[in-house]
Parts: structure tokens; sequence; C-alpha cells
């Protein structure tokens, strides 16, 4: 039976109770029908329903207004069963009483409702009371709730008031900043009896007999205490108790309150903490922006490139180069999924092999081919980065290796012997094969190609990688021979090739006849500069102290170590027709290569420049002055400048950042965006990092502990 | 150390209108400022708590409750409130319940243990009142029923 049905039972009960006399005066009017109740108590066997029928039948003759039959009914089915379960229940557990007994108390107090929140917080019971209870601590296990309850309700201040009404005047007794509050109260009565005063000069003139009962409450707000009337020991010392009893109930509040600004302060802390981080999730999804949109550019250009090769097919006469060589700036390299997942900022494989510090590396794409080299080694070595493993030798050079670009397949070195070699890295695990079928191999391109340079070697002094008697080999593809002095940088792309030497000139050539199209010399640069332009005469050397031989010792790098540079050029790009060198008097400089001019000469460095980059904005320049510096291409001026503690020996930057190293173990990156300086030391070099390049997310190092590490950026 | 609480008879002196009324102000000032003390917010539960309108008793344990989950140093104290609530309520399953952990808590509590007593005492009650409510149900209807078969059997 539902919780609906019992209160009628219970209601029937109580009418059942009083009409019992009735019953007798109500027998005439059902005693007119007792043959149709015997005929239905035989119909129907059971002495219940013959029960049930006769009491149904009285309880409607006693009140056939208020109930229906059917209502009837359920009552008093209803009261049987309700009868029976408290009876078997007599000898159960007392949790049974409550169990039964609960019902009908609540529909003893009637008009009670159960609402939804009713059932929410007794719902929430089980949530609540599986939470863990701490012992408290702080304000907790001082001010308990109800003292703080007690302490702060507006009744607290019961006491006060009373004892202000009861005195007139203050006692000096009291504290200082109970005076000031009753000096308050002292105004506020002092206005209550201004009133009192008036009222009972109107008295005055009306009854003159009350005049001096009346006059009483306002001498006494004049006067002091004691002076007017006696509360009483009693309530004297009661009063000391309230009083007592308040400043520690102000003791309370104010520890309260302390603890709720200490709270305060923690919170405003936790959200200053976590408004940092959501700032720096900013910047990372604005970094995210760029590089998305970089990748996009990559893949734009790489469906243009798709396209003009599937319309032109491969022409044969440029075997050796790719079209799309800015990749450097650009960078649309596709990194293996798995690179994604290793954590950033951690060198993840270490090349092991040379013994000397690292001179020159480049690769060509993540996970591709590295080339390296390192001092007084003529041979750079070849790297499958992939599997980390060296597979293969340069052989060639007779001098140390200074400056390496790797681009696809295509690699040029240039060497302390004056030369510039250039090397197809597919060969290379043919040549370390030493194989029969290698000439079997051999390209017809490739042939073509050195028949092609057979016809030009004899005008330009340009010879074949076969010249140099190594026949078998073909992995060098061509020897650019012209510099005097050691090659100290160069930077190719398409057929383009521009390098730098100690020779203090550089020079511009044309890979494809792989003849030197233009010198340009940067001594004559730097005794005429711009736009003083009268050409024909070489100037004497005076301005510079060491014009034969360029070396300066370096700064100390972090290790206390040092070397004599003497790379007069330390960097060199082109883009277009312009070129920007980097060169031991600390000048950058900006070429027009069409002219063979330097048309402007950007001056800040204090000592030589020993590396540099530059984008359609900005040119990076490092030098052994410590500082990194970045000009803004089209005014010249310094855009900005980063101090280090050490040379700057090696850097590469995009729109986002720069990657340099500067003489520490650590390689440096400078975040353009957040302008923060990190410094990647996990697993990192032991000694400090000299060179440095990378891609996307990879990086590759070479340090002077003559290790190569592999980074996820 | 045994937490300060007040007796079970404390809650059943209700707050003046004025005096909760404060309360209230108090504590909707503070939520419309954001941020609401723990005190506030107590002593507005508390004054609902021991209101003797049922909507105020509910609303003042929800607020504990929120209390409860809010604040863990003050848990152990929110228990008795809860439990002093709910056996206000006559939610007598739940105020064992929460006056159960405290006891588990602090065996040596004197509220806790009178309360405990208490709530023994009224569940107890309850099922007297039910007992006898339905003992007399049953006397009546027996009384009803035998009138009839003895005025039936009369016939």
């Amino acid at each position: 039976m539902g919780p609906s049905a019992k209160p009628r039972s219970s209601q029937d009960s109580r009418h059942n109770a009083r009409p019992e006399p009735l019953v007798t005066t109500a027998a005439p009017e059902s005693a007119s029908a007792p043959s149709k109740l015997e005929l239905v108590q035989k119909v129907i066997m059971a002495p219940f329903n013959h029960k049930k029928n006769d009491s149904t039948r009285i309880l409607s003759d006693l009140a056939p207004v208020i109930m229906t039959p059917r209502m009837i009914n359920s009552a008093t089915v209803s009261s049987r069963p309700r009868g029976s379960v408290g009876g078997s229940s007599f000898s159960s557990a007392k949790v049974d009483f409550a169990s039964i007994g609960r019902a009908p108390h609540r529909l003893g107090l009637g008009t009670r409702r159960i609402t939804s929140r009713d059932l929410q917080i007794v719902e929430a019971t089980d949530e609540l009371l599986e939470a863990e209870v701490p012992e408290p601590d702080g304000v907790a296990s001082s001010v308990s709730l109800l003292r703080g309850f007690n302490a702060t309700i507006p009744s607290s201040d019961t006491g006060r008031t009373r004892r202000r009404q009861m005195r007139s005047v203050e006692t000096p007794r009291l504290g200082l900043k109970k005076l000031g509050m009753n000096a308050r109260g002292l105004l506020a009565e002092d206005e209550d009896h201004e009133g009192q005063s008036i009222a009972s000069e109107e008295d005055m003139v009306l009854v003159p007999r009350a005049e001096n009962g009346k006059k009483k409450p306002k001498k006494r707000g004049r006067e002091s205490l004691s002076a007017s009337k006696t509360l009483g020991k009693e309530e004297l010392s009661r009063q000391k108790k309230e009083i007592l009893r308040d400043r520690e109930n102000l003791h309370v509040r104010r520890s309260l309150i302390n603890s709720e600004i200490v709270e305060i302060t923690h919170k405003i802390e936790a959200l200053d903490a976590i408004r940092a981080k959501l700032e720096l999730d900013l910047l990372k999804l604005q970094e995210e922006e760029l590089e998305l949109e970089d990748e996009l550019e990559g893949v734009k250009e790489r469906i243009d490139f798709e396209q003009t090769t599937l319309r032109q097919p491969k022409q044969p006469s440029q075997p050796l180069h790719l079209p799309h060589s800015s990749r450097r700036r650009k960078g649309p390299a596709f990194l293996p999924s798995e690179h994604d997942e290793l954590p950033p900022g951690v060198a993840f494989m270490t090349l092991e092999g040379h013994s000397t510090p690292l001179t020159a590396l480049d690769f060509s794409e993540p996970y591709g081919t590295l080339v390296t080299a390192s001092q007084e080694d003529a041979q750079p070595r070849v790297w499958d980065l992939f599997s980390g493993t060296e597979i293969g030798r340069l052989r060639g050079h007779t001098g140390t290796v200074k400056c390496i670009q790797v681009e696809d397949h295509v690699c040029l070195t240039g060497s302390e012997d004056g030369c510039v070699r250039l090397w197809d890295l597919r060969r290379v695990e043919e040549d370390d094969g030493w194989g029969d079928g290698e000439m079997v191999s051999l390209s017809d391109v490739a042939e073509e190609d050195e028949q092609e340079t057979e016809t030009t070697s004899s005008k330009s002094g340009i010879r074949n990688g076969s010249d140099n008697g190594v026949e078998r080999n073909e992995l060098c593809a061509r020897v650019l021979e012209g510099h005097t002095q050691a090659v100290t940088a160069l930077y190719f792309e398409d057929e383009c090739l521009v390098t730098g030497a100690s020779d203090k000139t550089l020079r511009q050539w044309d890979l494809t006849t792989g003849q030197c199209v233009m010198t340009m010399d940067i001594l004559w640069a730097m005794s005429h500069p711009p736009p003083v332009v009268t050409p024909g005469f070489a100037l004497p050397n005076h301005l510079m102290p060491n014009a034969g031989h360029f070396s300066v010792p370096t700064p100390a790098y972090s290790d206390g170590s040092w070397e004599l540079y003497q790379d007069f050029v330390g960097g060199v790009q082109f883009w277009g027709y312009g070129l920007v060198s980097g060169s031991g008097d600390g000048a950058v400089r900006m070429w027009d290569m069409r002219t063979g001019q330097a048309h402007r000469t950007l001056l800040g460095h204090t000592a030589p420049v020993t590396c540099l980059q530059f984008d359609e904005i900005h040119i990076a320049s490092g030098s052994l002055d410590k500082t990194l510096r970045i000009w803004d291409v089209r005014t010249g001026g310094t855009f900005e400048t980063i101090k280090y503690d050490h040379p700057v020996t090696a850097l590469q930057f995009d729109s986002r950042k720069i990657v340099a190293a500067v003489g520490e173990n650590g390689v440096k990156i400078y975040n353009r965006t957040s302008m923060q300086h990190s410094t990647l030391l996990t697993n990192g070099h032991t000694k400090p990092v000299e060179r440095l390049r990378y891609m996307d997310r990879y990086l590759v190092s070479g340090g002077r502990d003559s290790m190569v590490k592999i980074w996820s950026l | 150390m045994t937490t300060e609480l007040p007796y079970a008879a404390d809650a059943e002196v209700s707050l003046g209108y004025d005096d909760l009324e404060v309360l209230r102000r108090q504590y909707e000032k503070e939520l419309a400022q954001a941020h609401v003390t723990v005190q506030t917010k107590f002593n507005y539960s508390w004054g609902l708590v021991k209101s003797p309108m049922r909507e105020h008793q509910v609303e003042g344990v929800r607020l504990l409750q929120e209390l409860y989950r809010s604040e863990p140093t003050r848990r152990r104290e929110c228990l008795y409130y809860l439990a002093l609530g709910h056996y206000k309520m006559a939610n007598y399953d739940e105020a064992r319940r929460f006056n159960a952990l405290l006891l588990e808590k602090e065996p040596t509590n004197l509220q806790a243990q009178s309360l405990l007593q208490l709530i023994d005492k009224a569940v107890t009650r309850e099922g007297y009142i039910g007992m006898a409510l339905a003992g007399g149900v049953a006397a009546i209807g027996t009384l009803v029923v035998a009138g009839l078969l003895r005025r039936a059997t009369r016939k």
C-alpha cells in the first residue's frame, strides 16, 4: 500500500472509534436488507469478505457524502494488513519499530512535504561520508565554528547595547578603542537626552512638579556614572564579565578575519599561477599557429613543385640538384610520426666516432643523412640519422673541413686546403662497398655530367673528382679550386654557390659549369666603405693590422679552453642577388651579386663574426664578442642584441626562435615570441657546443667533446 | 582535543527572526561578492538549522553539506552539525551515520555521545508511536468487527 492510503486508514480508525454507539441507531436502516447480505454471505464463503462488506456499508452510511465506496473499500482493506504487520513485528528488533513507526509519525506531523531538496540532502550522505576527514588545522583548530558563530551573531552585541543603555557616561577604565566607540555612543545618547530635555521643558510649563523628576536624566547625562546612580556590585561584576566576553569575542573575530585574509592570499596566489599557466598556453597556441602556417606554406610549395616536375620531365643536365633548396628557410620537412612522441628538449641520440672537436655539420632532413667534420680530419663522415650509424666517409680533402652544406643528396664541403668539393651522397654506400658493380650502377646522367665537366675543366681550372687520381671514387662529383686559403664558409642554392675564405675574398660559383663567376674582395670593400665607389686600384692594407694572415684568440669557453680563430669569413648567405657576409673585422656586409659591390656595412660587433643567417626581415649574426645581434634588413639598424657569457660560434633562427651555440655545454634557445631563454642540457654535451643545425623540431649539434647529439625540440 | 560543539538542546533554541535575517543578509551579500567566508556560511546555516521551519532546516543542512565539501579542515565540526540537522529533521539514519563517523574520530566527544543517545531515544519513541498507532488501529478494527459480528449474529 502506498503512503497515500495511509492517512485515510488513520482517519477511518478515528471515525470508527467515535461512532461505535451509533451502530445501534443505524441498525434499523441496515436491517432492511439483511436477506441481501445473507445471500452474499452464502455465495462468498470467506468471512473476511462478509466483514468487509458489512463495515463498508456502515461506513458509507455514516459518511455517505465524504467517502466514496472505493475509498472506504481501500480503507477497510488496508486497515487489516496494517494490524497484522504490527502484530508480527512485536517480537522483532527496534529497527523494525522504526521502519513501521516512522510513517505514521510523519503523518502525525501532518503537512510535512518531502521536497526534492530533502531527497537531495539525504542522497548526498553517502558521498559525504566517504570523504576524508582530516585533522583540523590552522584556524579550524583554534577557533571552532560555534565560537565564531557566538562571536559574530548580532545578539553578541546585546550585552554592550544593554550596558550602554544602563549608563550615559562612559567610565575611564575602558580601553582606548572602546572609548572611541563610547564617544559615539555618548553622542547618540546626548541627542536622546536633548530630546528628553525639550520634552521636559514642555512638561515644566504644564506640570511644574514633574520638572525635578524629568530633569534628572538630563543632569545624569552630563555627570559621571557614580555621581548619579549606583548600579550595584552585582550589576557591575556582570558588566565586567560581559565586557571580558565581548573582548574575547573580538579576539575570535579578529582571528577569523585574519584566517580569511590568509586564505584569500592563497587563493590569489593559486589564481596567479593559473593565469601564468594560461598565458603560457596562449603563447604555445600562437607558436603552434605559426608552425601550422609554415607547414601549410611548405605543403603549398611542394604542390607547386610536384606539379612543375610532372609537367616538365626531369632534365638530364641537372641530376644532382633539387630545385627546392629554400627548404632551409621554410622547412617543409615531414617528420616520422614517432618524433612527436619524443620528449622535447632531450638529446635522444649520440653519435660517437670523432676524436677531435667538431668543425662543421649539416644534414639533409630529419632522420636523413648527416655529414660531420672535425678538426685535423680531412675526411668528413656520413651518417644515417635513422639508424645512427656511420655509413661512409668523404675522402679527398687534404685539410680540415671547415664548412658543410647538405641539400638532399648533394653535399658541398669547404676545406682548409682551399678546395670546395661537391659530393653525391647517394654513392656513399656504394663507395664503401668498393664493389665491382659500382661502374654499372653509375647513372648515365653522371657520366654525361662528367664529360661536360671535362670539357670545361681545362679553361676554368676546375677538375672532376676523378682527375684527382682516385679513379674509383665517384663519390666526389666535382672539385672547385680557386681560393688560396682555407674555405671557411659556403652557401649554395640551386646552381649558385658562394664561398668565403681566409684569403679575404668571397667567390660566386656556377655549379652547373663549376666556374667561378665572380670574386668579391672583402679587403677592398673594407677600404672602400660605401657609398664611396672608386674601383680600379688596391689600397695599402694599413687598415688591417694583420692583413696577411688573420688570426685572433677566441675568448675562453665555459670550460676555460680557447682557440686561435682563423676563419676570416664566418658566414655567408644569399637570396636572389642579395648576399650577406660576416667577417673577421666584425662587420656584416650586404653585397649586390650583380655588381659585386658591398652596398651596406652593418657595424656593431667588436670581434669577428662567426656565424650568420638572414630571412626576409632580419639578419642574425653571432660573434666572438659574446653577443648575438638581430639586424633589420631594411633599415640596417640593430633590432635586438642578446648578450651571452661566452663567444657565439653557431646560430640558426626562424620566426619563432633562435638556436645558438654560445661556448657552453648547453644549446641556447631564445624564444622570440615569449622572449624567454632556455637551455638544452638533458643528455647533452659535456664540453661546449660549437656547431648546430636544426629543421623543424629536429636539432643536430656538435661539441668540443667530439660528440654529435641529436635533439628533439 | 575534542572539538567545541553545542549540545543538541541548543539546536532547538531558534534564533529571532531579525537575527536570522541579519545572517541571511550577510550571507547573500557575500554571495553576491562571489566570496563567502566560512564563518558567514556557517552562521547562516546554523541559524537555519536552529529554525523550527522544515524548509529552513533543509536549506541549513544543504549549506552545511557545501561547507563540508569545500572545507576539509572544518569537516570534523561539520559532521556534528550535519548529524544534528538530520536529527532535527527526523532523518535518524543519516544523523546516526554522521554522528557515528564523528564518534569514530573523537570517541570522547560528549556532545556526540549525548546526540547518539538522543537519536536512539527518538528512534525508539517513533517506534512506540508507530506501534501504538498500529496497535490502536488493530484494536479499533477488532472492536468494530466484533460489534458488527455480534449484531449480525443477534439477528
